[in-house]
């Protein structure tokens, strides 16, 4: 079995690591760097709750290797708040929209709104409802995540956040 | 404590405030079970049987001791210092014997059989994989079917049935049947499903200190999880802390610890070693206890005009293994009618042991109730050529009809399923929807409205011990704040935001100054958390009455100090104030620090401080009422359903969030569309599960929801507060409201099967009218097994164990101490009998911890009957009929409504 | 859900990789996306001694056009792949078929030819490319092989590569103008994988039918070409084609499985449904 060495960029930090080829990559960013808002509910890709931002694209951190993240900048939930502490506005719309209740899944939908809207202009509410079906959520019935995205996307509903 | 105080005008109660847990959880911050990291940690991973039924021969773990960062293997004998039994959610022994690891047997695929200890939870599984077990495989009993005519799934039972209640047979009903204008007859079948919270079950156990131990686990209550773990253990002298702040969901699976968390918190003491177990997901859809599995056979007769005349309920359960404890399902029959006019009323229910994973609970357990009454009324408005709203409005019990009793005896005072209805069509235009149906049939497209009403039990609190009460402890802080620790638990339910509205409006301070704690057990006392739909109405009343007695006392302070009449006091926004005196006002700061800091102030006789606690039973039964309604299109082509509208029209009593209520609605809706067209748990005929992952197992996405519509009606409840229960709801009405929108597409094609899921397979054999059923079956005949005496009627099956023992000799007699056991619905139930006879006559009684009953009976060659009168938790008549031999005696007893219940017992002295 | 222990390494060049995998003599896994294979690492049902990760490979990345054919570069990513303006025009099939893979998450890490190369027999990604007549290079220290789609899949993720083969490219050729695309999938949630599909193309010239090309997915141990249909619409005319005739011949074809999502018998019987739908719809536009 092998042993890598590995240079991470996460949340704008630099993380030297020594790691099994192996160590999944959401274990990676649980367990040796502490970022223990990547959340692990299924381990095979589906539920979406571990999802995090490499290089720009949302990805499942479960269907990643630790290794594989060499030289990759990743973003996970705990990157998020601007620099003044305050919520991004994902996190904004969700919470104004009640979209969460038990909050594991929350991360995942956090992390692959904030990938879509990272761009200029309006994604669309078309586009994120359909990455919205990569999440699984057992609470909220997804429907105050459906109206923040509509809000993020340029939807009709409401206000901007 | 004191006369009908004002109501202060309600700020934050019924508004949309921003939920208190929501910056921590979006931000990535909250702490749940595999968060929490301790020095020297070790993981755990199970060895699990790969066979549905058999005995171990061998285990072999030397090769799994030897491997890399192994800290230790254990087996069952390994804990047999402890003497552990996993008790039920009503903390009674469970009839049959449940260690944390299997024994002698193996009973399902997924039983734990040997626990690893390593360094992390990739060696753990390394090592798990190394561990040798040799099985003597036999054949497993899987469905309802093979539990009613296989071999035994325990050998020490001598019938698989692993709790009855009701009469099969009850002459007046079945002449009712039988004379009837209109009989309906249909048989129910609701799938197994999986709980499936996003966060799986998981424990982490520190022992340290003197005998402490704190236990931090995914669980409903931390309160219930640690008086569960010192009872299970045998530990009452252990001083157990259960620490729990965030949980990714449970529904009814985290309701109690169970086998495998035990497990490791017995390893965690014997190894002492922080140790770690998180569960995955291929062990959560493989060895964590399910839900649902049964069916029911439901007659009703109706008169002529649709009128219920009378019914009978033939229902099953699978219970699996072991159940959390084990389970008729007693609420389905006593719900079934409850808020209809039903004349007359029998059922008969039965719970069997298969091997497969047990039975737990699952939001709404008991929803099988309005699955099964909602379609039949649909069926019979059919038959009886009425609309399925007709039928309806003809059968509710509505606000006029009421005060009235249930079939089974429970008051209804305020219960509005109609008057749900009626609101839900208003905003529903039934008549353009039937046109627009007609219109879209003749294009090829089926479009159909189902309807559903139903009652909910909500915050039950008489009969079952551990749900009688609720506490708070409500202090405000020498710095003005206000903190609160109560017995409530959030899974997602908000409780930290709605107990903070309450508490804010009671105590008259601003919701931001008020935090709310529940994650720790040591920090405040029982309750049993998130169970039953209970929270609101429990822990909001507990929260009312600290919160006044709170406010009470400050404004005593106030008014000593301010030298004003206590009742011209108010507390506005953490203001004290005397009306018509502006001069006079405090704050609450200052009222605090004086309190705890300058005793010597308060009124004379004063206690110091500013903390009080209630401790606050609700109502024995709080119901809360609703109407659904759906449409739906069903693509002939594909057999697919679109869910294109959905209208709720509730009643959950006074608001206290509404989008927490509507998340709680939302939510139980969501998992009752997984549950009519996509989720299923599974199993070959050699019982092994086959949808073991989340490709497999389905879940609703966000694209099969539709934006729900949420129309509240508020009649108070008569709890303090006004609330009704509203967390499980969604779960019970949902299923019927949409089985019966799918049956009304499909009228065109003839009757739909009333078979869980409806898959695009069921619903396209209907369009198609013939079956597309699988080539080979699915679910192989079991290869020949010696059949076990045929189980099982209610009646005293003589005991194996009674037939090994010796013929009695001289002493023949029923005289002296007997251990008894009664096999209830709430589990079983331990008493001493103490008998004496004289001649065909036998004085005796029945001693419990809630009392002694005395009674008389007669005595016929070894058959001893006996009447008793008792009036908790309800009034009842006992029928006890025992027949004993030697030291060992069984019988029945007959529960009036609740039907005949087995007793065993054996002499303990003569 | 752990995956064993292995080896992990990462090429950096074609050479590179064939080279290990040639010295692997079997006990390798090539991981390409990883979306399909990295759960079957936690499930404990792949158990590889060498993973050789392909992702840092840059010549197995990107599309390029050629005389009557398009390449793709395997480690091209499926999100990449929607996006490219080459295969927009050229390929416009193989684009709709790669959105219905998987979620936007794992269409961002999953690649073109990871899903070519493994074989799933309910994926849109092999059938298409059967469909539409593609082949792959094969690679290995043996050589190079070209192996047409129509010949790569024995059964479910059995494919006709060697274990010291690696998939170079994926050459699509080009159809005629005049070419309508077929794509219809039923599956129980966006994301999943087909309980029936049907992908393919039919170029139409002067109103007959030059050339069909057509596949099913979810309806047996590989994609499955539909042959029979494919020869009765060749040289037909559109106007007056019996539709639900070729959708008996398709399904003739296939070889559906029970499983815990629908039955075969429903597989077939939409099956026939969609055929004539999406191709009579497809076609509507020449009559």
């Amino acid at each position: 079995m092998s042993v890598h060495g590995i240079q991470v960029t996460i949340n704008g930090r630099r993380h030297d690591a020594s790691v099994e080829g192996r160590l999944l990559l959401s274990d990676f960013l649980r367990m040796h760097c502490g970022y223990t808002g990547v959340h692990v509910g299924c381990e095979h890709g589906v539920c979406g709750a571990c999802t995090v931002v490499v290089d720009g694209a949302a990805v499942r951190a479960c269907l990643m290797l630790a290794v594989q993240a060499d030289g990759a900048a990743v973003t996970t939930v705990e990157g998020l708040a601007g620099a003044d502490g305050g919520l991004h506005p994902v996190q904004q719309a969700l919470r104004d929209e009640f979209g969460l209740q038990c909050g594991f899944c929350t991360p995942g939908i956090v992390m692959t709104l904030a990938a879509l809207t990272s761009g200029t202009g309006p994604p669309g509410a078309d586009s994120l409802l359909a990455a919205l079906s990569g999440h699984v959520c057992r609470c909220t019935g997804y429907q105050g995540i459906r109206r923040a995205a509509q809000k993020l996307g340029g939807g009709t509903q409401g206000e901007p956040a | 404590m004191n006369e009908m105080k004002p109501v202060e005008a309600a700020r934050y109660v019924g508004q949309r405030v921003p939920r208190k847990e929501d910056e921590r959880l979006l931000r990535g911050q909250g702490v749940y079970v595999d968060d929490v990291e301790l020095p020297g940690m070790l993981h755990v991973a199970f060895v699990r049987s790969p066979i549905a039924r058999g005995r171990i021969r061998s285990i072999d773990t030397s090769l799994a001791r030897e491997a890399p960062g192994v800290y230790a293997v254990l087996t069952a004998g390994d804990l047999a210092r402890f003497k552990i039994n996993m008790l039920s959610f009503y903390l009674s022994a469970p009839a049959i014997a449940i260690a944390p690891l299997a024994t002698q047997r193996v009973a399902y695929v997924g039983d734990p059989v040997a626990l690893v200890a390593a360094r992390d939870r990739y060696l753990a599984e390394d090592a798990a994989g190394l561990v040798t077990v040799e099985y003597d495989e036999e054949d497993p009993v899987v469905t309802l079917d093979d539990a009613r005519s296989g071999p035994l799934v325990h050998p020490d039972t001598d019938t698989n049935a692993a709790i009855a209640m009701g009469e099969e047979h009850d002459e007046d009903i079945e002449q009712r049947l039988a004379q009837a204008p209109h009989l309906v007859t249909a048989t129910i079948k609701h799938q197994r499903v999986a709980q499936s919270p996003i966060e799986t079950r998981g424990v982490v156990v520190d022992k340290h200190g003197d005998g402490e131990l704190t236990v931090y686990i995914s669980c409903q209550s931390p309160q219930m999880a640690a008086r569960y773990i010192s009872l299970a253990l045998g530990m009452p002298q252990m001083s157990v802390r259960v620490i729990s702040k965030d949980v990714g969901g449970s529904f009814g699976l985290k309701v109690q610890p169970w086998r495998e968390e035990i497990a490791v918190v017995a390893a965690g003491i014997v190894l002492g070693r922080p140790l770690k177990w998180i569960e995955d997901r291929l062990e959560n859809l493989t060895a964590a206890n399910q839900a649902r599995e049964q069916e029911m056979t439901l007659r009703v007769a109706f008169d002529a005009q649709g009128h219920l005349l009378a019914s009978h309920a033939d229902y099953h359960l699978n219970n699996g293994a072991y159940p959390h404890g084990a389970d008729c399902n007693i609420a389905v029959s006593m719900f079934l009618w409850a808020a209809h006019k039903m004349p007359g009323f029998s059922f008969y229910t039965r719970g069997w042991y298969t091997n497969t994973a047990g039975l737990a609970a699952y939001r709404g357990p008991w929803a099988m109730e309005s699955l099964a009454r909602e379609t039949v009324l649909d069926i019979a408005a059919r038959k009886i050529g009425i609309d399925p709203i007709e039928i309806r409005r003809r059968n509710l019990v509505t606000r006029a009809d009421q005060p009235c009793t249930t079939p089974f005896g429970i008051p209804l005072e305020d219960i509005t399923p109609a008057e749900c209805l009626e609101i839900l069509l208003e905003h529903l235009d039934v008549a353009a929807f039937r046109a627009e149906q007609a219109a879209a049939r003749t294009q090829g497209r089926y479009l159909g409205l189902g309807f559903a009403t139903y009652i909910e039990p909500t915050a039950g609190s008489a009969g079952i011990s551990v749900l009688a009460s609720d506490v708070a402890q409500i202090r405000v802080e020498p710095t003005g704040k206000v903190t609160a620790v109560l017995s409530t638990h959030s899974q997602g339910h908000g409780t930290q935001t709605t107990m903070a509205q309450i508490i804010a409006d009671h105590l008259g301070v601003p919701f931001e100054d008020v935090s709310i704690f529940e994650d720790d057990s040591s920090r405040g006392g029982f309750g049993a958390g998130a169970s039953g739909s209970r929270q609101a109405v429990a822990g909001g009343g507990a929260s009312i009455k600290a919160a006044e007695l709170l406010a009470d006392k400050i404004k005593r302070i106030a008014a000593h100090l301010l030298e004003a009449d206590p009742a011209q006091v108010r507390i506005e926004a953490g203001v004290i104030r005397v009306v018509g005196e502006p001069d006079k006002t405090r704050s609450l700061r200052e009222i605090a620090e004086l309190a705890y800091g300058e005793p010597e102030r308060l009124p004379p006789g004063m206690e110091a401080g500013l903390e009080v606690q209630y401790r606050y039973r609700p109502p024995p039964l709080t119901l809360t009422s609703a109407a659904h309604a759906c449409i739906v299109e069903v693509d002939a082509e594909t057999g697919f359903v679109k869910i294109k509208r959905w209208l709720c029209s509730e009643d959950c009593g006074v608001m206290i969030h509404p989008a927490v209520v509507e998340g709680q609605i939302a939510g139980g809706l969501t998992q009752a569309i997984g549950c009519v067209l996509m989720e299923q748990v599974s199993f070959d005929a050699r019982g092994n599960p086959t949808a073991v992952t989340y490709k497999d197992y389905l879940l609703p996405a966000i694209s099969d929801t539709p934006d729900f519509e949420y129309i509240h009606a508020n009649t108070p409840s008569q709890a303090v507060g006004g609330f009704r229960g509203v967390g499980e709801g969604g779960c019970i009405i949902g299923p019927p409201t949409l089985v019966n929108a799918i049956a009304d597409a499909l009228a065109p094609f003839g009757p739909i099967p009333l078979e869980l899921p409806l898959t695009p397979t069921r619903i396209l054999e209907v369009i198609e009218g013939r079956s597309l059923a699988p080539k080979a079956p699915g679910h192989a005949p079991p290869a020949a097994i010696p059949a076990a005496p045929a189980p099982t009627d209610v009646q005293p099956v003589p005991s194996p164990l009674a037939a090994q023992v010796p013929p009695p000799a001289a002493d023949s007699s029923i005289d002296g101490t007997w251990k008894l056991v009664l096999a209830t619905p709430l589990g079983p139930q331990t008493f001493n009998g103490r008998f004496k006879s004289a001649g065909n006559s036998v004085t005796g009684s029945l001693i419990s911890d809630i009392g002694t009953e005395n009674f008389q009976g007669v005595l016929d060659g070894n058959n001893l009957k006996f009447d008793l009168k008792v009036t908790k938790p309800m009034s009842l008549t006992l029928k006890y009929d025992i027949r004993f031999d030697g030291d060992k005696l069984t019988g029945k007893v007959k529960m009036g409504i609740f039907g005949s219940a087995k007793l065993t017992g054996e002499r303990i002295e003569r | 859900m752990k995956p064993a222990p292995f080896d992990y390494i990462a090429p950096a060049t074609i050479e590179e990789a064939c080279a290990q995998l040639a010295e692997a003599g079997g006990g390798a896994t090539i991981l390409a996306g990883g979306q399909t294979l990295m759960p079957l690492l936690a499930l404990r049902m792949s158990q590889p001694f060498i993973l050789v990760d392909i992702n840092r490979i840059a010549a197995l990345r990107g599309v390029t056009r050629s005389e009557g054919y398009t390449r793709i570069g395997p480690v091209t990513r499926q999100n990449e792949a929607i996006a490219d303006s080459t295969l927009a025009k050229s390929l416009p099939l193989l684009v709709t078929a790669t959105r219905h893979v998987g979620h936007h998450q794992t269409r961002n890490r999953g690649t073109i030819g990871g899903s070519i190369a493994l074989g799933e027999p309910a994926a849109e990604l092999p059938a298409t490319a059967v469909a539409l007549g593609a082949s792959v290079e094969a690679r290995s220290v043996r050589g190079s092989r070209r192996i047409a789609a129509a010949d790569l899949y024995l059964g479910p993720y059995m494919t006709a590569l060697a274990q010291d083969e690696l998939v170079v490219s994926i050459q699509f050729p080009d159809w005629p103008s005049g070419t309508v695309n077929v794509f219809r999938e039923v599956a129980m949630r966006p994301g999943d994988f087909a309980l029936v599909g049907l992908t393919g193309a039919v170029a139409v010239k002067d109103g007959h039918i030059e050339r069909a090309g057509l596949a099913w997915f979810g309806m047996g141990p590989t994609p499955i070409k539909a042959r029979q249909a494919e020869q009765a619409l060749v040289g037909q005319p559109v106007a007056g084609l019996d539709f639900d005739k070729l959708a008996g011949l398709a399904v003739a074809d296939t070889d559906p499985f029970d499983d815990h999502h629908a039955t075969a018998a429903y597989r077939r019987t939409v099956g026939r449904r969609v055929f004539a739908r999406a191709l009579s719809e497809a076609l509507q536009v020449h009559q």
